[in-house]
């Protein structure tokens, strides 16, 4: 199938088998390789991209279901302000360990903050449901987002 | 390789339906996973896939009279974050999977995947909730009991594309919403229980209660809902031992990875306990 | 007073990180690769009768028992998991070939084409049933005084029995390895925590000369033990390959083969009954400690042996008798996981001392307290306690920072507060560092040193730790330190990233080079090179486990406060508090990131993380059914220090990375019996078993 899309604002338009993970297509095909795979069926959340702004699961995206969509990468999302704001967060607040699961977290932060910019802690929690962490326990990821918010105020 | 098919509009999509067999994917949240093969592999598909996420006709919320009409390819944070549908409801929605599964899958792909842990089901169940089914030649409109048939089954017929999930246009006084996972985050579920209720002087005008994951299909029971109602609180509480009896006879639940059936049937039995004991004398 | 080491520092790997930059083994590219899927045993136990490999297309090959140059052996405590299957398989998930080919989908294809017929044969699958029918791999006993007249004489005698289940590592990378041939040297890439285990493995394997063989980590996303053997066995299973086809070959795994395949830690039954004198003083205890080491005994019985040297916990028992056996059973090989152990047999204690306050109308805590070791008494083996013991302090500060007593107090039904007392050996066990005799090199070039060693960066921070007491140590920028890619072809042995040694062990090391380094600051270029040197005041006794197991510990004290859900027994753990003496914190942030990671850990082990096998399937093999916490379960921590400087660590610095997991399962466990009024003898806690506790009332 021809699918045509935005990958961080660069039009893409590849041959790909119509079911093809959106993540094999980024990863394999166009070298996207901040995007994780640790498990494959949506529930580590190392995967997660953005589409049209919002955080999905690209293991359980289909290729042709980004057809006219926008999609982005931490590759793209890394030379935003918004992602600088997050990184100085993350950093001040210790998030980072073994880093695999990071790149996913990053974009459900901005998912995150994009639709509600001042989240309580509540809501940080449970806008970072979806992204498994084993190193850190999340304390200091929720603290990083807290951070980022501060430092980031007006972006969101 | 697999073919994709993206139509431009729903006509269009139900004459491709009309001509062909194709897989139909929304979401794909539950097809890419119970499909999938591995590491950086595609999943296999052995039909055309019929893509229909896109398809604006298929994602207006809308109110019409005294409905709502929630579109099959409206995605599930769409319906949260949308203050026309019943609170109870989008909060039930927002305790399912995780932010970036909201994201994708779409209400019509809950209830077309018919299981008994489908987390929009027992508010659908209910309210009396109808699904519309459109092939190309014409529609049809079925309840919640007509449209799922048992364990994973539905009665859409390969032409068909559900379009259309209609609920009422109703906010109760009583929402009682509990769903039991092995965690709090992102979790399937292995027990749930919905209890809405009016009251009205100490008098039950309206309650309907629905339970997840204890049977095959969600167990829900217009006669029970009938037996409750006109009677006042007290009598309710005073009789709970026999209601909940009524509800043990209903509730068939088994042992799984998640849970055991023990503990699905005495905890929504107490569920149905603790709602009944909420509601204001 | 916060010592200057422990103030915190940006880490140097979280920008790459953050950037999606780093790269993991499968973000790796070669030229001509060739990726390899494992065929594995579909039976628990079975007589392999015959395979049949379908036609294999140009370019892919099936690689088995036959390829193997060497020992088909995974050189490890105990070398008795054959690479590939020979004639029999003995779990469910047993390697037994590999199909290799430059294409996956054709791999997929031919993997499902592969026909094994098995003569299948009875299996052992539970705990249970290798305890009756005594399948023991290892079976280890040490006695201090005379437990048998104590009990003889004793004027009440207390038993009990605890057990534990399987917990999955669920590193967020699942295990990935790849291999190739540069002229004649063999070179094994790959997420691991320990390179010379994998080179030694390969010695073995590969039969080919030590300098024809290197093996590089890869950035390492997670491991906790998980990677600390298992990559010796996918790593000969790339190399293999890579020598037999002569192109290089990666493996990484899906989440449901790593969980299905990968080593657990050990299921745990113990038994333990406690003599007390007249004044209820528990003056001897007999511990019966038995794991579910799996099919093979791998490395499981120096997991038993700090099983078995941890039985006392905290707590000076004049007279002891400690038995401890690993079990075969038909189902994957247990192995490595933090507090490697530990964590079962502190659990049991914890809980006795619990249940015997409880029965004796005592208050826990107290009663523990009245058993501390003190500075200069003797540890369970004879050896001898020699640090300064802070565990009153510690114990004073998260009484303080909880307010235990306020809330044991005013406990309501269904809300609950325990605590747990513990302690962790630093090191190796036993002989184990003076067996590994590790080797750092410091070289200084210009302004800037480079450090060569094994110790890997896997998330836990190392690289920055070694880095800053390097660069603290000649009082240079962090930056002007170099930390030297793991490469056993650049680097020493400096022994393997394990066992909480690498701070004060190999940072040990570096502390004591990187000061006579300083000393010749004013020489342009030079290396020097250092060798661990057991403290000559240690003793140990292997045969007879006599001595000092470790050369110190550090300590600790969990309370947790959780609250269970009146209609349906959920449980929630609200709060968990900390307190630690780790020496000195060599940063206090990453510190704190290594107990609240070790914490919740263990608050999943000892909660929602169910791991059940039946009939040596497991039930719960993926990531839908086997649960780890997700931000919302997260309990909120608070973690302190009481520093203790010890003079071997560098700055004063003793172990943590385990130390951070071992408290918080007895402490969740303690608060769950005082929320619901009975013991909780069993971990994990579920909804489902308080049911049964509260029917039983």
């Amino acid at each position: 199938m021809r699918v045509e899309f935005t990958l961080n604002d660069k039009a893409i338009k590849i041959d790909v088998d119509a079911g093809r993970r959106l993540l094999d297509l980024l990863r394999d095909d166009l070298g996207m390789k901040s995007v994780k795979e640790g498990c494959g069926e949506g529930e580590c959340g190392a995967c997660v991209v953005l589409v049209n702004g919002r955080s999905v699961n690209s293991c359980m995206l289909p290729a042709g279901a980004v057809i006219g969509k926008s999609v982005v990468t931490l590759e793209g999302f890394k030379h935003t302000e918004r992602y600088k704001a997050i990184e100085k967060g993350y950093l001040k607040a210790g998030s980072v360990q073994c880093g695999f699961c990071t790149p996913g977290f990053v974009i459900s932060t901005e998912s995150l903050l994009n639709a509600n910019p001042n989240p309580t802690d509540e809501e940080i929690k449970e806008g970072l449901s979806g992204n498994l962490c084993r190193c850190t326990g999340y304390n200091m990821i929720i603290k990083g987002v807290r951070m980022a918010m501060e430092i980031g105020e007006g972006l969101w | 390789m697999v073919d994709g098919i993206r139509p431009d509009n729903l006509h269009e999509a139900l004459n491709i339906l009309a001509k062909q067999e194709c897989t139909v994917m929304a979401g794909g949240t539950d097809l890419m996973v119970q499909r999938a093969r591995g590491f950086a592999l595609a999943p296999k598909f052995d039909k055309p896939l019929l893509f229909i996420d896109h398809l604006e006709e298929l994602k207006k919320i809308y109110v019409e009279g005294d409905q709502i009409h929630m579109g099959a390819c409206a995605v599930l944070t769409d319906i949260v974050e949308n203050e026309i549908v019943p609170k109870v409801f989008r909060d039930m929605i927002q305790k399912m999977a995780s932010p970036p599964t909201r994201n994708m899958a779409t209400l019509a792909g809950n209830v077309c995947n018919a299981s008994p842990a489908g987390d929009t089901l027992p508010y659908l169940y209910a309210v009396d909730a109808k699904i519309v089914l459109q092939n190309a030649k014409s529609s049809r409109t079925v309840s919640m009991d007509e449209f799922i048939v048992g364990l994973k089954k539905t009665c859409l017929k390969a032409d068909e594309l559900v379009t259309d999930i209609i609920i009422p246009n109703k906010v109760y006084e009583y929402n009682y919403y509990r769903k039991l996972g092995q965690r709090k985050g992102m979790s399937l579920t292995k027990a749930s229980m919905l209890g809405l209720a009016d009251v009205q002087d100490g008098k039950v005008v309206d309650i309907r209660i629905a339970l997840g994951s204890v049977s095959a299909k969600i167990v829900h029971s217009t006669d029970i809902d009938n037996k409750l109602k006109n009677r006042t609180v007290k009598e309710l509480n005073e009789d709970v031992s026999r209601i909940l009896a009524d509800y043990d006879m209903l509730i068939k639940p088994i042992d799984d990875a998640r849970s055991t059936a023990k503990y699905r049937n005495v905890v929504s039995l107490r569920m149905i306990k603790d709602f009944i004991e909420s509601l204001n004398q | 007073m916060k010592q200057k080491i422990s103030k915190s520092i940006l880490r140097v790997d979280s920008r790459k990180k953050l950037r999606g930059e780093a790269e993991y083994i499968s973000d790796w590219s070669f030229d001509n690769l060739l990726y390899a899927k494992t065929i594995r045993s579909e039976k628990p136990k079975a007589k392999i009768l015959s395979i049949e490999i379908p036609e294999i297309p140009d370019g892919y090959f099936i690689v088995d028992k036959n390829d193997v140059p060497g020992a088909n052996r995974m050189r490890t405590v105990v070398s008795d998991h054959p690479l590939f299957a020979e004639d029999d398989v003995q779990y469910i998930g047993q390697p037994i070939l590999l199909v290799v080919g430059p294409d996956r989908e054709i791999i997929y294809s031919i993997a499902s084409k592969i026909k094994i017929t098995y003569e299948e044969e009875e299996a052992l699958f539970t705990l249970e049933d290798a305890i009756e029918k005594s399948t023991v791999f290892t079976d280890y006993n040490y006695k201090k005084e005379d437990p048998e007249k104590a009990f003889e004489n004793a004027d009440q005698i207390f038993e009990d029995t605890f057990s534990t289940g399987y917990q999955e590592h669920v590193y967020l990378e699942p295990n990935g390895i790849a291999a190739e041939m540069k002229d004649d040297t063999l070179f094994v890439y790959g997420s691991m925590q320990c390179p010379f285990y994998v080179k030694g493995a390969l010695l073995e394997a590969m039969d080919l000369p030590e300098d024809k063989i290197r093996v590089v980590q890869s950035v390492t996303g997670g491991a906790f033990g998980g990677k600390e053997e298992f990559p010796s066995l996918n790593g000969c299973h790339v190399a293999v390959a890579t020598k037999k086809i002569g192109l290089p070959v990666m493996m990484i795994y899906d989440r449901d083969e790593d969980v299905m395949c990968s080593t657990k830690r050990h299921p745990s039954k113990t038994h333990i009954k406690a003599a007390l004198d007249k004044n209820n003083h528990i003056v001897a205890l007999d511990i019966d400690i038995m794991l579910n080491a799996g099919a093979y005994n791998g490395l499981s019985p120096v997991v038993l042996q700090r099983a078995i040297f941890s039985a006392t916990n905290v707590y000076n028992i004049k007279h002891l008798n400690v038995r401890g056996r690993n079990y075969m059973t038909n189902s994957l090989p247990s192995g490595a996981y933090r507090g490697f152990g530990a964590p079962q047999s502190l659990f049991a204690l914890e809980m006795l001392f619990h249940n015997i306050a409880i029965k004796l109308g005592l208050d826990p805590l107290e009663y523990k307290m009245q058993h501390i070791l003190k500075q200069g008494d003797p540890t369970c083996t004879g050896g001898q306690v020699r640090e300064k013991v802070v565990l009153p302090e510690i114990v004073e500060k998260i009484v303080k920072n909880s307010d235990y007593y306020t809330k044991l107090k005013n406990n309501k039904k269904y809300q609950g507060i325990g605590i747990s007392l513990f302690l962790h050996g630093c090191g190796f066990t036993g002989k184990g560092e003076t067996m590994i005799n590790g080797k750092i090199i410091l070289v200084k070039k210009g302004d800037s040193v480079t450090l060569k060693v094994s110790s890997v960066e896997m998330g836990q921070g190392a690289e920055t730790a070694l880095r800053k007491i390097v660069a603290e140590t000649i009082e240079i920028p962090i930056e002007n330190v170099i930390y030297e890619k793991v490469d056993t072809g650049l680097i020493p042995d400096s022994g393997p990233t394990v066992a909480s040694r690498t701070t004060m062990i190999v940072g040990g090391l570096l502390r004591d080079t990187a000061l006579e380094m300083k000393k010749r600051w004013d020489e342009d270029s030079f290396e020097l090179s250092k060798r661990y040197e057991h403290p000559k005041y240690l003793s140990w006794d292997d045969e007879h486990f006599k001595g000092d197991c470790y050369p110190v510990h550090s300590w600790g004290a969990n309370v947790a406060e959780v609250d269970i859900d009146p209609v349906t027994y959920e449980l929630t753990i609200k709060k968990i508090y900390a307190v630690y003496d780790v020496g000195v914190p060599i940063d206090e942030r990453a510190l704190i990131g290594q107990m609240e990671g070790g914490i919740a850990q263990g608050v999943g082990w000892a909660s929602i993380e169910v791991m059940e096998s039946r009939e040596g399937k497991l039930v719960h093999g993926n990531l839908t059914d086997y649960k780890i916490p997700t931000s919302m379960d997260a309990a909120e921590i608070e973690c302190d220090f009481v520093l203790n400087p010890y003079e071997f660590g560098p700055f004063g610095a003793k172990c943590a990375g385990e130390l951070s997991f071992v408290g918080s399962p007895p402490a969740v466990a303690e608060a769950v019996a005082n929320a619901i009024g009975k013991p909780i003898n069993h971990l994990p806690i579920k909804p489902e078993t308080l049911l049964e506790k509260n029917d039983a009332c």
